[in-house]
């Protein structure tokens, strides 16, 4: 089987910020998906380097990814894939169409970084099923243009022994499928600066535009259809009192009191506003920590029961 | 819990692994990976016996989920183990393979483990050999093929950067079972005497193909009886191959290892020679009748006496100890004499003549040792 081989993986310094801070916050090993896309660049015309041999590059660019918070989320624990629970995640994570699914990521702390055996399998299964394969982006010019696999693998892990000088260690990987064997790839990491500029058009917003119905509620159009809008307009009227409750007190109407003829009143009309907003915040925020704690309290619970549970299997 | 240890489910299939492997398997390295429970332990490097040599395999757990399957990452070297272990598994449709234990993982089975690691080091066993099958060497593809049939073999293919290209076989020699020769035998495992025999790779120029490097090991328990040490391996000649070595090897060392096991008689009826002579021992060595420990009097003066008797006995005389029941040096342990050697012997003696030799010797050394003990122990 033709099997191109990716050259260069390259993520944007946030979005590998964010894996290992998913990573580094969860209660254990994390997995999850990564996605983006592959496309491949052009040999650049340089005159005085003799090898210039890299004649032309495929690089993978990871511009998303879903973390699981936990293990085994699409797969068992022998490393088989569940093709079900996989395109559940992949449906729910429905990116723009040119975001495709590059592979997977495996996070675990205190272990080598070295791909275990269940990390391989789970790699050469997703690598070979035939109903993942996505397209190069700007394919070179040529009769031949093999669809990719997921095939890349990003591993996490954190030192065995307590490091001074770092917390955590990454790798990627590559799975070739004709030789199944990972192989190891650099990860350019992109940020925003001049030596960038060239790639930022691989990370440009590419999501959709979030689909806003837009509904003219009194439009003479649509009277007639009335009778087959009735639970859609309720739905409408529903959703416009919940943000009614959300902006409650900052009106626009109130905006009015800072122009024309109230507008000797700025200052309080101003203060206000900002007063009003400042409750709203705090209240906010108040009720944040509040289900904070409760979510923390429901954890800490679930883990004891876990351990009880366990160590009453475990005499029994 | 109590800080450092393994969750109960965990350390079950722990405690199981090590007191039921047939081989020998250690625990070498233990460690937490847990966020907020650094104490409980659930990642583990274990060291597993292979070909004369060890391979060590991490065996991750997660402590948050005790009952979950665990994961295994192998050694740096061995990148080429899980691609070997998955295409298997795909080719003999699952029937046999690693994948079933980790897919019907049963947490409360403390046996899994155990099992999973067996079949993990069995599909090694045949990782290694099929990589040893792969190396172009044409005398070494003659040597498998002559002693593959051999049980028990085992062959280990090391290649590195650094490392020139070599080939380990590990050979059980002795089709015996010394266990059920020793009387009372305490071994847990079975005493085996192994010749490891490492080929270098050759280059396809070479025309002498230069001679393997041989070395006999045994288990650590068979010392007790038979100290590999002492044997002497015949020369390896040249253009000679494994199929012509082996036999004459194998005559030589039955015929040892048969000696070394009739000695364990000999020095059995030279303690009981020695209990004519000093009374019933203190203390001896049931099994393997390796040492001997007796009251003694002169005078008033009575002292211990420890025979510690060698496996070359009676060619090689036992070495005494005397050690006073009545006298302390300033740390309230008791006053030992050096290790006597030097005292009359003749393994040509009868074994009731070497104890009464040993008796008339202790008489005058124990006016010597007395002298000793009574010293003020400056320096001890």
């Amino acid at each position: 089987m033709e099997d191109p081989s990716i050259d260069k993986v390259a993520i944007s310094g946030p979005a590998l910020a964010s894996m290992i801070q998913r990573f580094s916050t969860s209660q254990g090993s994390v997995d999850g998906l990564i996605f983006g896309h592959v496309s491949h660049i052009g040999p650049t015309l340089t005159d005085d380097s003799p090898n210039s041999t890299s004649s032309a590059t495929l690089i993978a660019t990871i511009t998303g990814f879903f973390c699981s918070g936990s293990t085994h989320s699409f797969y068992n624990s022998s490393g088989r894939v569940d093709p079900v629970l996989l395109r559940r995640l992949v449906q729910a994570q429905a990116q723009s169409p040119s975001a495709h699914l590059l592979g997977w990521f495996s996070g675990r702390r205190k272990t080598h970084l070295r791909p275990s055996l269940r990390e391989f399998s789970v790699s050469n299964a997703l690598s070979s099923n035939p109903n993942l394969t996505f397209p190069i982006q700007n394919p070179p010019e040529g009769p031949s243009n093999p669809n990719l696999v997921p095939s890349l693998f990003l591993l996490f892990a954190s030192p065995i022994t307590d490091q001074t000088i770092h917390t955590h260690e990454y790798r990627a990987y590559h799975f070739r499928a004709s030789k199944h064997s990972f192989e190891p790839k650099s990860i350019q990491i992109v940020n925003i600066g001049p030596a960038f500029r060239a790639q930022y058009e691989n990370f440009s917003p590419n999501s959709p535009f979030p689909n806003l119905p837009f509904e003219l509620r009194v439009s003479p159009m649509i009277v007639d259809r009335g009778e087959e809008n009735l639970d859609q307009l309720r739905q409408v009227n529903k959703g416009q009192s919940e943000l009614d409750m959300c902006s409650e007190g900052l009106e626009v109407g109130s905006l009015s009191r800072l122009m024309g003829s109230e507008a000797a009143n700025y200052t309080t009309g101003v203060e206000d506003l900002y007063e009003k907003m400042l409750v709203k915040i705090e209240s906010l925020t108040t009720l944040v920590e509040k289900s904070s704690a409760k979510v923390l309290e429901q954890e800490n619970l679930n883990r004891k029961l876990r351990y009880k549970a366990a160590r009453s299997a475990a005499l029994e | 819990m109590s800080p450092e240890t393994a969750p109960p489910l965990i350390a079950a299939q722990l405690n199981y692994l090590l007191s039921h492997f047939p081989l020998v398997v250690k625990i070498e390295n233990k460690w937490s990976g847990s966020k907020y429970y650094p104490g409980i332990l659930d990642r583990f490097t274990l060291v597993i016996s292979y070909c004369l040599d060890v391979i060590k395999w991490d065996i991750i757990f997660d402590a948050e989920s005790p009952m979950a399957a665990p994961d295994v990452i192998f050694g740096p070297d061995d990148e080429n183990f899980q691609q070997f272990l998955v295409l298997r598994g795909e080719e003999e449709g699952d029937t046999k393979s690693p994948k079933n234990f980790l897919n019907d993982w049963n947490s409360r089975d403390p046996t899994q483990l155990m099992l999973l690691i067996q079949e993990l080091r069995d599909q090694y066993m045949s990782f290694q050999k099929k990589r040893v099958a792969e190396v172009d060497d044409d005398r070494l593809k003659f040597e498998i093929s002559t002693i593959v049939a051999r049980e028990g073999i085992e062959m280990h293919m090391s290649s590195g950067v650094d490392k020139p290209e070599e080939v380990k076989f590990s050979v059980p020699l002795l089709d015996m079972n010394i266990n059920k020769m020793v009387p009372g035998c305490p071994w847990k495992h079975k005493q085996k005497i192994y010749l490891q025999v490492i080929y270098p790779v050759e280059k396809k120029y070479v025309s002498t193909p230069s001679a393997p490097r041989l070395k006999l090991v045994s288990t650590t328990e068979l010392k007790s009886i038979f100290s590999i040490d002492d044997v002497k391996l015949p020369t390896w000649l040249n253009g000679m191959c494994m199929a012509e070595y082996l036999p004459h090897l194998e005559e030589s060392l039955e015929n040892q290892v048969l000696e070394a096991v009739s000695l364990i008689d000999v020095r059995r009826r030279f303690i009981e020679a020695l209990a004519l002579q000093f009374g019933r021992p203190l203390e001896a060595d049931p099994v393997f009748c390796r040492k001997a420990t007796f009251l003694a009097a002169s005078g008033v003066f009575t002292f211990l006496v420890h025979v510690l008797i060698s496996t070359q006995f009676p060619k090689q005389q036992p070495e005494l100890m005397l050690q006073s029941s009545q006298h302390f040096n300033s740390q309230g342990a008791p006053i030992k004499s050096l290790f006597l050697t030097e005292y009359p012997w003749s393994p040509r003696w009868e074994i009731p003549l070497m104890a009464e030799r040993i008796c008339d010797y202790l008489t005058d050394e124990a006016l010597n040792f007395k002298r000793y003990c009574n010293e003020p122990q400056l320096q001890h």
